[in-house]
């Protein structure tokens, strides 16, 4: 854990109130842009008058110094990430913005309803590739989304998970196009992570701006690991009264380390590697210093390869020998469920408005981004002859890895991934460069606000008949001027996100 | 008269250092099905450590053992007791329009049922060039064309121990045209499958009485799916159909599903393993 200093030259802590140092005098507003705090008229919207305000009383330097308390109280409680692929692998902070991002009730309702839908959707799409298979027989979807996907898991055929839910945990990224609406760019059902950060920003925030914090009613975020406890108890296994859950992490060097002790610490269960537990007859048991605890649901931080040695990845030294047998027996509940990435293939995600009809018969709520199949002849074509104006994305990657974005490629570079996409068509899938909305953003470099594109990433847990979507979600800030991965493993920020009551 | 069966199966394992924890499955037991009833299991090993049962991710049966001390060499012995049925591999009806079984294979829920068995594997991949190695002819039904194959890879590979291990690309088997049965089974399986007949690999004994090639481990050979008839045993090593000889253990995608041994052990140095197999058969 590292403890920074920021050192604020004197003279700026001063606080002053003349007009032209006011916090927003010098945001420029590029008119092509959805700004989330300006409507079309260039008027600052409702729910922002009272922060604007508020904000307006202090100067850019006052809240120089507020960021700066805010970012060392981040490294003070180690909430750290780390960047893979770097040379020097170090801690960083995931860079926290003070300036709140304020969602009105009614925005909210349809991210919400939105949310519940795609996660609703998702289930019953995983229970039926995994059993009768109709969706595909009755040709809504191409066979080829599950023999070709890396993540279907044959060993899932005809297993009932406890409760019937697969995706217990979906990650939802929503984003505002500059048409005001909302899209969905991914939906994250494996492990997705970042939650923490919501409760983090939440906390910060009010720390260092309760008098503003106070002026709205917004809903709290602090009840997420309540409801992420009652929802994974609801899916205990048969038989079992009171369910010991645990977190299992694959370790502290994991990005998200500090998630998974938070969830653990405040769900008030045991984190654990694979080498606390074991299975005996079938059942799963936690190494205690009283002897062996019996363990009966396990929100997993593991990818399904890492699970267990004897029936997945034989190297994984993560998981626990015999885990998936305990699983398969009915003994041990796993969530998320071994095999739900099948669905968050991005293949998948473009058929995502016809499995919404297809279970629920409903209009999707959120749209989806139009996606064009490199695996497709005719629109591997378009692709290659347009990739100037697409984002060409891998199918199987997270955290942004492997994004190429048409309009700020070289020619060279363009030509590089042509032939990539050409080797590997099923690997990739392209769509239109969506303009993500922006938000004023305190930039370091300028010391002043600027317009960064931010996208929104909503949590959503299923349980046995009930659901829970986090009334927050982590809003992500691309911060490299002009960069449209928010990703915090590309070098994201992040804010507090505000849902008001009314 | 069912014969009666009686299988030994023996590994050692040597460690150059100590040993200080170790898992292992062993995928090894007889099938309980409609000609192989009545097995009954002895499992021991040198360190007393306790035997457990359970059932893989495909539904087979596996023994688990998880010594809790030490150790740099263990040995297990497994015996098997069981009844088996006399098999006649050629006891079915193929129907005289051929084209109604090509028809189903055809179909998308044909396709999707045995979408498993279909899928080409790290082991069962060929190159393009290679996609064209044996082609059905549809003039002759389905289950004739896969008796052609059989032969055809019986003759193709050259059965060779120490040319190919557990982790040769079917690639390297075609251009040596030399391997063992693992060899000759996933060519097979690869072949049936680009044709579209929807093949298993399956992994067991062979009671060698007979004169059968196979070596003195474990066996493999097929399961092909002919529509209208059902899953039919091919053994392309030796040329015949699976017959009464011929004692299952599991199916799967390929070795990968069927490994027998999986062994999850924490330690530094070489070690070494030895296998053997006898089988024993009496009326």
């Amino acid at each position: 854990m590292f403890i920074a200093f920021y050192h604020v030259p004197f003279n700026k802590r001063i606080s002053m109130t003349n007009i032209e140092n006011q916090i927003f005098s010098s945001y420029q507003r590029n008119p092509e842009l959805y700004d989330e705090i300006y409507d079309k008229n260039g008027k600052i919207k409702e729910v922002y008058q009272k922060l604007f305000k508020l904000y307006g009383e202090h100067s850019i330097i006052d809240y120089v110094s507020l960021n700066n308390k805010a970012k060392s109280s981040f490294f003070n409680q180690g909430i750290t990430f780390q960047v893979y692929g770097d040379n020097n692998v170090q801690e960083k902070i995931f860079p926290f913005d003070l300036f709140p991002r304020i969602i009105d009730p009614v925005d909210w309702d349809i991210i919400e309803r939105g949310s519940i839908q795609r996660s609703k959707a998702l289930n019953l799409f995983l229970w039926d590739i995994y059993h009768d298979k109709k969706i595909l027989k009755d040709k809504v979807v191409p066979i080829d989304l599950i023999t070709s996907s890396a993540n279907y898991l044959d060993q899932m055929n005809g297993v009932n998970p406890p409760g019937g839910i697969y995706n217990h945990i979906s990650g939802t990224d929503v984003i505002k196009h500059k048409d005001g609406k909302y899209y969905v760019l991914e939906d994250n059902i494996r492990c997705p992570s970042g939650v923490s950060y919501v409760i983090c920003n939440r906390t910060a925030l009010k720390k260092a701006l309760f008098g503003v914090f106070n002026h709205y009613q917004t809903h709290t975020v602090t009840n997420y690991a309540e409801n992420l406890l009652e929802l994974l108890e609801s899916v205990k296994p048969k038989g079992v009264d009171i369910p010991n859950v645990v977190v299992i992490t694959p370790g502290m060097y994991n990005s998200a380390f500090y998630e998974h002790s938070y969830l653990a610490k405040t769900m008030g269960v045991e984190l654990v590697e694979g080498r606390d537990l074991f299975v005996e007859n079938d059942f799963v048991y936690m190494k205690t210093i009283k002897g062996p605890e019996r363990v009966d649901v396990i929100y997993r931080r593991i990818d399904d390869q890492f699970i267990d040695p004897l029936e997945f990845n034989p190297d994984s030294v993560l998981g626990v020998p015999g885990l998936f047998a305990a699983y398969k027996k009915g003994n041990v509940t796993l969530a998320n469920a071994p095999g739900t990435g099948v669905a968050d293939d991005k293949a998948v995600y473009t058929y995502m408005p016809k499995i919404i009809k297809y279970y629920l018969d409903e209009e999707p709520i959120l749209n989806n981004v139009h996606t064009y199949h490199c695996s497709r002849p005719d629109e591997l074509q378009y692709v290659l002859d347009h990739i100037h104006e697409l984002v060409i994305k891998p199918v199987d990657e997270a955290g942004g890895y492997g994004i190429s974005i048409g309009n700020k490629l070289t020619k060279a570079e363009i030509e590089k991934v042509k032939a990539e996409v050409k080797a590997n068509p099923r690997k990739y899938v392209a769509q239109p460069i969506m303009s993500l909305s922006v938000h004023p953003t305190y930039i370091d470099d300028t010391e002043s606000f600027e317009q960064r594109h931010v996208d929104l990433r909503t949590f959503t847990v299923l349980g046995k008949d009930k659901e829970f979507v986090l009334k927050g979600g982590l809003t992500r800030v691309a911060l490299k001027r002009g960069n449209l991965i928010v990703n915090s493993s590309q070098g994201g920020g992040s804010k507090d996100t505000w849902v008001l009551k009314k | 008269m069912p014969r009666e069966f009686e299988i030994t199966y023996n590994a050692e394992n040597v460690y150059d250092d100590w040993v200080h924890d170790a898992h292992w499955q062993f995928l090894i037991i007889p099938v309980e099905n409609e000609s192989q009833y009545e097995v009954e299991i002895e499992f021991e090993n040198s360190l007393f450590a306790h035997t457990e049962e359970s059932i893989n991710g495909f539904g087979f049966k596996t023994l688990r053992i998880h010594p809790k001390k030490k150790f740099k060499k263990i040995t297990f012995e497994a015996k098997f007791k069981f009844k088996k049925e006399e098999v006649d591999p050629y006891n079915f009806y193929i129907n005289p329009d051929i084209s109604i079984a090509y028809n189903e294979m055809q179909s998308l829920d044909f396709k999707i049922t045995h979408e498993r068995y279909l899928k080409f594997t790290s082991f069962t991949t060929l190159d393009s060039e290679q996609k064209g190695l044996f082609k059905f002819n549809n003039s002759i039904s389905i289950f004739d064309n896969l008796e052609a194959l059989n032969h055809w890879v019986f003759e193709y590979i050259k059965f060779t121990t120490g040319v190919t291990e557990v982790g040769t690309p079917l690639k390297d088997v075609i251009f040596e045209k030399k391997g063992v049965c693992q060899d000759f089974a996933h060519l097979f399986a690869a072949l049936a499958r680009i044709n579209g007949v929807p093949t298993r690999y399956v992994s067991g004994y062979l009671d060698q009485e007979s004169g059968y090639m196979g070596d003195s481990q474990m066996h493999a050979w097929v399961e092909a799916f002919v529509p209208g008839i059902g899953w039919k045993g091919f053994d392309p090593t030796n040329n015949i159909l699976a017959n009464t000889n011929h004692i299952k253990v599991c199916h799967g995608k390929d070795y990968n599903d069927c490994a027998p041994l999986k062994g999850i052990i924490h330690s530094h140095g070489k070690h070494k393993t030895v296998h053997s197999v006898s089988v024993e058969s009496q009326q």
